[in-house]
């Protein structure tokens, strides 16, 4: 799996996996630039993912006909 | 007595009489409330009830029609104390007695907790709450949905913890009744919805209040639709102590709607804190890493073999020496081990030992050939001396020889044999008379038989 595709969750699990390979004495100095390398790709991925979602609050309703459909919803407003 | 009857005395129907009593009974026990054990229970169709409810010593007929028992919350089952209320009556068909209820509360408890116990028992042993079916809550949904009233506290306080935690969250909100007879289903259907609409989790919830207040998510037709939803869904219910059965059912429950905020995002400080340490210890392994190879590397770069190699090819000639003198002396030893199997040969076949051998069959063959030499020699000269004298004894008995000495040889005129017997002969017959120097042929005249006398005659 390209790492740009995983999810912040694969992301982090991989990484996890690759502090632990690294802590292995036995790894080669090869294997350890490699690994050292694919870290550095996912803890980007991982940066990526926290800043990518949009911060938005919606409202999900059904409309007359049915259809779902959301509206930005704000609650201070809502409240007046 | 017979005939105790006088006239005044009415006559009944069987129906007649039933029908009194039944509305005397109605009349007489109209509004009656009766507490008991509930046995024989019969559920017909899931429609109307027919149980027995009894005490100690005595039992009594129930029935409970579907249009009083359908907004039963708990089940009536078998062993259950109850307290009914209603009125007797008489089923006319048969002429029995029974109660009629109305209304049936448990006692000892209320109807809603052994309703939430009952659910709760009966939801457990289908396995709504076993943890294989739990569903892992995503550390960082993209999309929250979230089931509650928009207008009540609760959405302020998730909103703000997620704030907190996590600046740029996506919210979906699906606005619901949280109290009230239409509650429970809002919420299934908001479920459906948030499902439909795509979200990576939803949370469910309310604030606190009494078992009443939350009596919607403690439905079975909730536990049922929690459990079958495919997206990982958070109860957060009321307060810390309150339990429903969604709380049970859900793949997490949050003890407030707050700890929801906490359980569905991380904290993005916290995670992009984690993410710093976690870069700054790979890069620190390999670092050490090669610290760790970059010493293995110089140790080895000291020792003898990289600084002057020739000691090392040195002590390796030594060897191969030693080797080699090994190798020549084994080869001798080894040689001389064969040396002495072949003497073993060679003793066996003795030069000396062959030579003799060979002047006695040497001689042994000389010694045949000269007694063959003088065998034949002897034969010869045997032979010889024989044939000598048999060449006397020829030259003795040659006829030419005896013919020179006077005799003669008589043939017939014709045949070469020759006449030895006068009565070979007839009177007048030619012969041949055959002498040294010739032949005369003559005629026979004269036979005269005169045997002649054989004298001495010397052999050799």
């Amino acid at each position: 799996m390209k790492i740009e595709k995983m999810s912040f969750e694969e992301s982090v699990t991989k990484l996890e996996e690759i502090v632990k390979k690294l802590e292995d004495e036995n790894i080669s100095l090869e294997e350890s630039m490699e690994k050292f390398e694919m870290g550095i790709k996912l803890s980007s991925n991982c940066l990526k993912r926290l800043n990518e979602a949009e911060g938005k609050i919606e409202e999900l309703t059904r409309s007359e006909d049915g259809k779902l459909v959301t509206r930005e919803l704000d609650l201070e407003k809502e409240n007046k | 007595m017979e005939g105790s009857k006088t006239s005044k005395s009415k006559i009944y129907t069987v129906s007649e009489i039933n029908l009194k009593i039944r509305k005397n009974l109605e009349t007489n026990y109209s509004d009656i409330w009766l507490e008991g054990e509930v046995s024989n229970f019969y559920f017909h169709n899931r429609k109307n009830m027919y149980f027995d409810l009894k005490d100690e010593n005595s039992k009594i007929r129930v029935v409970m029609f579907h249009s009083n028992n359908k907004n039963l919350i708990f089940e009536i089952k078998e062993g259950l104390h109850i307290l009914i209320n209603g009125y007797v009556s008489v089923y006319e068909k048969r002429g029995e007695y029974q109660m009629i209820a109305l209304d049936v509360r448990p006692i000892g408890k209320g109807s809603l907790i052994l309703a939430f116990e009952q659910l709760k028992e009966k939801l457990e042993k289908k396995g709504y709450f076993d943890r294989v079916y739990k569903k892992n809550i995503p550390i960082l949904p993209n999309k929250i949905g979230i089931a509650t009233s928009v207008g009540g506290a609760v959405i302020r306080d998730i909103i703000s913890v997620l704030e907190r935690r996590f600046k740029n969250f996506h919210l979906i909100i699906r606005d619901v009744n949280v109290q009230g007879i239409t509650s429970s289903d809002e919420i299934c259907n908001a479920i459906d919805d948030l499902r439909q609409y795509g979200v990576d989790v939803i949370i469910l919830a309310r604030g606190g209040g009494s078992l009443e207040d939350l009596w919607a998510f403690n439905t079975e037709k909730l536990a049922e639709k929690i459990f079958d939803c495919p997206v990982p869904l958070i109860s957060a219910v009321g307060h810390e102590t309150d339990y429903t059965i969604s709380d049970f059912v859900a793949d997490k429950r949050a003890a407030t709607p707050s700890v929801a905020g906490e359980l569905v995002v991380l904290d993005k400080t916290e995670a992009l804190e984690n993410l710093k340490e976690t870069n700054k210890k790979i890069k620190n392994l390999v670092k050490s890493k090669i610290v760790i190879l970059k010493k293995e590397f110089n140790f080895l770069a000291s020792r003898r073999i990289f600084i002057r190699p020739e000691t090392i090819l040195n002590k390796f000639n030594q060897f191969a020496g030693e080797l080699r003198i090994k190798l020549i002396e084994n080869m001798k030893k080894l040689i001389r081990t064969r040396g002495e199997i072949l003497s073993e040969y060679n003793s066996l076949i003795d030069e000396k030992n062959i030579l003799k051998r060979i002047y006695i069959y040497k001689m042994a063959v000389k010694n045949m050939d000269i007694r063959m030499v003088s065998g034949i020699k002897n034969y010869l000269t045997l032979k010889k001396s024989r044939l000598k004298f048999i060449l006397e004894n020829l030259q003795e008995k040659n006829p030419v020889v005896i013919l020179q000495r006077g005799f003669a040889i008589i043939y017939k005129e014709k045949e070469d044999k020759n006449i030895k017997s006068i009565d070979n002969v007839k009177i007048n017959q030619k012969v041949r008379i055959m002498l040294t120097d010739g032949i005369l042929n003559a005629r026979i005249f004269k036979k005269i038989y005169k045997k002649l006398e054989i004298g001495f005659k010397n052999e050799n």
